[in-house]
């Protein structure tokens, strides 16, 4: 085995400091500004991330048209909607919504990489881009939800979406029972990036 | 082949991790940026000219096939954004834009003391055309007028292609047979050329569905079904049928 021997222990420190050369360096160089990186986080921070999801997946709860159109073109449906624009952005140039039901429960993966709606869902979570995540979701779905928490019975049809190609993928979760009163808003706050991606499910506060 | 393309069903990985954070450490959502900056700054979209010297190609298939490149070992050794410092500063260095002797020794500086400044400089257009990438993104649909091959409910038979260093073909479904669950309109490129794997040029994407007991018998949950978003390039006529045909 490679370096068996050889794994720094200042690995942060040392990373750390490795980024801020090459940071500093490209600065340097002329390749982005002082302000590039901060450009690129705050972006993440204020037009593409789960609030998007959220909001989408709150209106499909309310509107079970919008749900109808949300699965058969995600892309035009999404567009329906005062979200920041962007929608079709980098890493959402082609979306595709797959809706819970009972019975039906879907899991999106990516085996290769780490492939993720940004637009709509942000950055993936460490847990996604787990190499053990992606090898074991694909042969055992069921026993991944367990470890998250999430009991699925034999009886519900799980659906493994594995993103290899160019389509970016997130589940609209259920909506949880004891919610008939909530408003779309007060809905949002209960959809997590966990559940649109399906190693949850969406529940009341 | 290599380990990374076959991810999918290996076994005996313990438990999963649930860390539901993005970035874990400071540094990580830097390397991030650079990633970010260097796809929206690369020649190959048709966004306006910007005084950026950045002046060559590097899309998610570079970063990819960097991380790729390791040794399969140390691919499962590394967190994520530790393969991305790798493969980035790899880039820049074999690009001729910085040297691995100023690489390291600012490295030395930093790490000596991380309180040091960043340098100040650049010009706004420059970040202007990073939102407007982000905004606008790189399709990677091209026209729709194309034959395919395939409708939905056909049962087709997955290619074992050459991979060389990079492939949009998971390893568990190499010689697998499944269904067409989606024929999806147009064509799409791929971010590179793969050389003998065979995507690059625009072609059919299928979205295809698998039963895991044909992917791994015997040893699969039951009651679940795997689907994958397949290149044209990837799939063939099982040849049962074309015995029959």
């Amino acid at each position: 085995m490679a370096d068996q021997f050889n794994y720094r222990e200042d690995r942060e420190a040392y990373s750390a400091a490795r980024v801020r050369a090459l940071e500093a360096l490209l600065i340097k160089k002329g390749i982005i500004t002082d302000r590039s990186v901060d450009t690129v986080l705050d972006y993440f921070e204020t037009k593409m991330g789960p609030f998007n999801g959220a909001k989408i997946v709150a209106r499909a709860w309310v509107d079970s048209a919008f749900k109808e159109r949300l699965v058969a073109d995600t892309p035009s449906a999404i567009a329906e909607l005062a979200l920041p624009e962007g929608m079709a952005g980098a890493e959402g140039e082609h979306m595709r919504a797959v809706a819970n039901a009972p019975g039906v429960h879907n899991l999106i993966i990516c085996t290769l990489c780490s492939c993720y709606p940004w637009p709509v869902l942000g950055l993936p979570p460490y847990w996604y881009k787990d190499p053990t995540f992606r090898s074991r979701a694909a042969r055992e779905p069921r026993a991944v939800l367990k470890e998250f928490g999430l009991a699925v019975p034999e009886s519900t049809r799980v659906k493994v979406w594995d993103s290899s190609a160019q389509i970016r993928w997130f589940v609209v979760p259920e909506r949880p029972a004891g919610t008939e009163g909530l408003s779309e808003a007060e809905l949002e706050v209960l959809v997590t990036p966990e559940a649109m991606i399906g190693v949850a499910v969406a529940r009341a506060a | 082949m290599k380990l990374q393309h076959y991810l999918g069903g290996l076994e005996g990985l313990g438990p999963v991790s649930t860390e539901t954070r993005v970035f874990v450490e400071p540094w990580e959502k830097r390397i991030f940026g650079i990633h970010t900056a260097m796809m929206a700054l690369s020649t190959q979209l048709s966004l306006p000219a910007t005084p950026s010297s950045f002046r060559t190609v590097w899309t998610w298939a570079d970063l990819r096939k960097g991380a790729e490149s390791l040794n399969p070992l140390d691919y499962f050794r590394f967190r994520y954004y530790e393969k991305w410092i790798g493969g980035i500063s790899s880039y820049f260095i074999s690009h001729g834009y910085i040297t691995e002797a100023e690489l390291d020794a600012l490295t030395k500086e930093y790490y000596a003391d991380f309180s040091k400044p960043r340098p100040s400089a650049g010009c706004a257009v420059v970040d202007a055309r990073i939102v407007q990438y982000l905004v606008e993104g790189d399709s990677p649909k091209r026209g729709a007028a194309v034959n395919h091959a395939f409708a939905v409910g056909d049962a087709v038979a997955v290619c074992d292609v050459p991979t060389v260093e990079h492939t949009r073909l998971p390893g568990y479904l190499r010689n697998r047979t499944g269904t067409v669950e989606t024929v999806y309109e147009g064509t799409y490129t791929y971010l590179c050329n793969t050389g003998p794997d065979g995507i690059g040029a625009a072609m059919p994407v299928y979205c295809v569905r698998f039963d895991p007991v044909t992917i791994w018998p015997g040893n699969a949950e039951p009651n679940f079904a795997i689907y994958a978003d397949l290149y044209a390039h990837y799939i063939a006529a099982p040849a049962a049928a074309q015995q029959a045909a």
